[in-house]
């Protein structure tokens, strides 16, 4: 591959097509592909060339990608994005004369969607290293042209279910949910959400697909405080993610052990040393111990890692966690049900919880009992903390 | 007046600030505004022409006439709507950054701060539309310069002193949601131009600036994630800086679901921070009694009123207001909080603007000094 000429090239292409083989075909336009290294291939006026092989509109987006291939090579990837918009055009052209009723070229489609969201990545990180450029801009329009591609198979009503186009919408959905994630516009997300749930093809896309899915959804879900649904998504996505993606494991897994761990299930230290997330043990300790110091000054050591996964202000939830495991401590020590307010000041000031008074003490407890982790009530005129003789903090995993 | 008005209905507003943003800094520079006034030769004349001034730009003595005389060192660009046909990027109607400074400080020190223009709804409302109109000069011009953030700066602070002073105002004189939406707008271009300033470029009072707004953005925005998550991915000299830090504790504990603790630091707050904040305080009383309807919850409950009044900031009598329209029961000075009888949504219909934070009496600051970012 890296050393055909660019008629071997442009035969092998013509090939596929004749052939209809567009998994083969989209090889031809995938930046994955070793071909994009041959530097036979990467001329910056290869329009000719294309006409004399290739029929009308393969001639004209073939010559685009080689000229993305061009461009790649001089590392100019604000003129490959250029390029590849161009290239994605025609499929979407194609969908609505040649292919109308087919879908042999979706391959095709992905293969030049998923180039697209990359060189518009790639494009932004130039920019901004020379201080040009809005950051978002270029994924923005990038994001308007897969929308275009996603609802020419959301809309194709003609072809039976084998020939149908609507096997493309996954995959264009999780093109569309990195970015939508990446310039953080996660409400935009919505209505492809919407579309897959009313699809009856929903379970059944490929496996990777779906796990890609999910675990977006799921990441959503969690950002929208949903930590049921965030919790039923991950774990889906954990376990049908294949054993060999580590990564990928990994990278649910940081997603879905703090929604577990706001539902009142601790991870094992195994689990955190087979994925090197021991920054999540040091948490759990403090969570489960109800040792707020502790928690502070972890969520402190490990902010950057946390901050960056976007995880740290749900992590900063389970402090109300914390507080009821702190306070069942102080239930367990004094073998009481109704304990003087003071006792718990006394907890939280040995836990150097900066600035609380008693005020504060009752508010929080006050939440508690709101919230369904302490059963009781509080008594001003008696300073107490009144609590129920029978299961007065219920398990975690009962509260939703 | 009533024109005014009409240019500022909801649904125009919405579809006009989708571009409300110069282009990126570096991409083509725009047109180059050469008009020296703080209004276009050619839009006074008209103007005056057409019985169209507002009475704040009429010439002294000549308010009876048949048709009067602008004032030309008070006549101010307005606002106009973009349209099909009408070419708005004519050098000599623009004004250049420096003269859209001299004219925003002219719009806060002689009108807004003017201890004689009455009333302030209609001070708001001409104030507003003729910053939006410096705002469009911005963006036409594709400014991104020190006096792009100079002039946003005190609209924000402006934005923000109005929805303080205005609350509680009828819906014709003043609109709470039209006002929050540009608020938001300018806020977002201003901290967007933060972060296109390299750091290493900054100056010790551009520090202070960016942390007193990006504090800002974090009170009125309480609770957003969005906004917190920003904070946290500032560099640790401004995390840590007192403004943005005080704003980061109140946001912790509004997600924390501890009012007490928020509306006890809200008493730190300065004057500017605290119209940022103000909307909000309803909402943390509201759940300060909800809270305590569920954990004081018992047949023989009695909290003292007194207490609940200096948990909620507020005195006895508007405390019972408070209680009364929320189902939570007093008597005489107890309250009987039950998780039974509280009532999300206020029976009657509470006015905001009564238990504004009483012991910020706005007569003591100086409007022009707080908007211009020198208190």
């Amino acid at each position: 591959m890296a050393h055909i000429t660019i008629n071997q090239y442009l035969q092998q292409v013509l090939e596929a097509i004749d052939n209809r083989d567009g998994s083969f075909c989209a090889e031809f336009l995938s930046f994955k592909h070793p071909h994009v290294a041959n530097p036979r291939l990467q001329l910056s006026n290869p329009e000719e060339k294309c006409q004399q092989v290739l029929e009308p509109p393969y001639d004209e987006m073939i010559a685009a990608h080689l000229r993305c291939t061009y461009a790649v090579a001089n590392h100019d990837f604000v003129e490959a994005y250029k390029c590849q918009t161009v290239v994605v055009q025609y499929p979407l052209r194609m969908a609505f004369q040649a292919h109308k009723e087919d879908n042999w070229a979706l391959p095709l489609m992905f293969a030049v969607a998923l180039d697209l969201r990359i060189f518009a990545n790639n494009a932004e990180q130039q920019l901004q290293k020379k201080g040009k450029g809005k950051v978002g801009d270029m994924l923005e329009k990038a994001a308007e042209q897969l929308m275009s591609c996603f609802r020419v198979c959301a809309s194709d009503n003609r072809a039976g279910i084998d020939d149908s186009k609507k096997w493309g919408m996954l995959f264009l959905i999780n093109q569309l949910f990195k970015i939508y994630f990446k310039i953080n516009k996660l409400h935009l997300c919505k209505p492809l959400i919407r579309a897959i749930d009313s699809s009856n093809l929903k379970d059944e896309y490929s496996m990777a697909q779906r796990v890609t899915y999910k675990y977006y959804v799921g990441c959503k879900a969690m950002f929208d405080s949903d930590f049921q649904q965030a919790e039923e998504y991950l774990s889906f996505s954990f376990q049908h993610c294949h054993r060999s993606c580590q990564r990928n494991k990994r990278l649910i897994l940081i997603y879905l052990l703090p929604v577990k761990m706001l539902l009142g299930h601790m991870p094992t230290d195994q689990l955190l040393k087979k994925y090197d997330l021991m920054q999540f043990a040091d948490v759990t300790k403090a969570v489960s111990e109800g040792n707020l110091l502790l928690l502070n000054e972890v969520l402190a050591k490990h902010e950057t890692f946390f901050i960056r996964c976007g995880i740290f202000l749900i992590l900063e939830k389970l402090k109300i966690i914390t507080y009821r495991n702190l306070f069942k401590k102080v239930y367990l020590l004094l073998k009481t049900h109704q304990m003087p307010l003071d006792a718990f000041l006394v907890a939280l000031k040995m836990m150097q919880v900066e600035e609380v008074d008693i005020d504060e003490v009752q508010c929080i407890l006050a939440n508690l009992i709101y919230m369904g982790h302490i059963k009781g009530y509080i008594s001003h005129q008696h300073q107490k903390l009144v609590v129920s003789k029978q299961n007065p903090f219920p398990p975690l995993s009962s509260i939703s | 007046m009533s024109r005014n008005r009409s240019n500022r209905t909801r649904g125009a507003v919405n579809l006009h600030l989708q571009q409300q943003k110069p282009e990126a800094e570096n991409a083509v520079p725009g047109p180059q505004g050469s008009c020296t006034t703080m209004c276009p030769l050619y839009e006074l004349r008209e103007r005056e022409a057409h019985n169209r001034l507002h009475r704040f730009e009429i010439l002294a003595g000549t308010e009876k006439d048949r048709r009067p005389r602008a004032d030309v060192v008070r006549t101010v660009k307005e606002y106009s709507r973009p349209a099909a046909g009408k070419d708005s990027t004519r050098p000599s109607d623009l004004r250049p950054p420096s003269v859209l400074l001299k004219t925003t400080c002219y719009l806060i020190d002689e009108i807004a701060a003017s201890p004689t223009l009455q009333p302030w709804t209609e001070v708001y409302s001409f104030v507003f539309d003729r910053l939006r109109s410096v705002r469009q000069d911005l963006i036409i011009q594709r400014c991104w310069g020190p006096e792009c953030k100079a002039i946003l700066e005190r609209t924000v602070r402006f934005l923000l002193y109005a929805s303080f002073r205005l609350c509680g105002e009828p819906l014709q004189l003043y609109d709470p949601k039209i006002n929050d939406t540009h608020l938001q707008e300018c806020l977002s271009w201003l901290l967007e131009s933060y972060s296109q300033q390299h750091s290493t470029d900054t100056t010790q009072s551009q520090s202070s600036a960016q942390e007193e707004f990006h504090a800002l953005n974090l009170l009125y925005n309480l609770g957003s994630t969005q906004m917190m998550q920003r904070v946290l991915e500032l560099p640790m000299s401004m995390r840590s800086s007192p403004s943005v830090n005080l704003a980061l504790l109140v946001s912790q504990a509004f997600v924390e679901q501890n009012p007490v603790r928020v509306l006890r630091l809200a008493r730190r707050l300065d004057f500017l921070q605290v119209c940022a904040l103000h909307r909000h305080i309803e909402t943390c009383r509201r759940k300060l009694l909800l809270l305590y309807s569920h954990g004081y919850n018992s047949r023989n409950c009695r909290f003292p009123v007194s207490q609940l009044a200096i948990l909620l900031g507020l005195d006895d009598a508007l405390t019972a207001e408070l209680c009364n329209a929320h189902g939570v029961t007093i008597q005489g000075q107890w309250v009987a909080f039950s998780k039974t009888q509280f009532i999300e949504t206020p029976l009657t219909q509470l006015r905001c603007v009564k238990m504004h934070n009483m012991d910020m009496k706005q007569k003591d600051f100086n409007i022009r000094s707080i908007i211009n970012g020198s208190f």
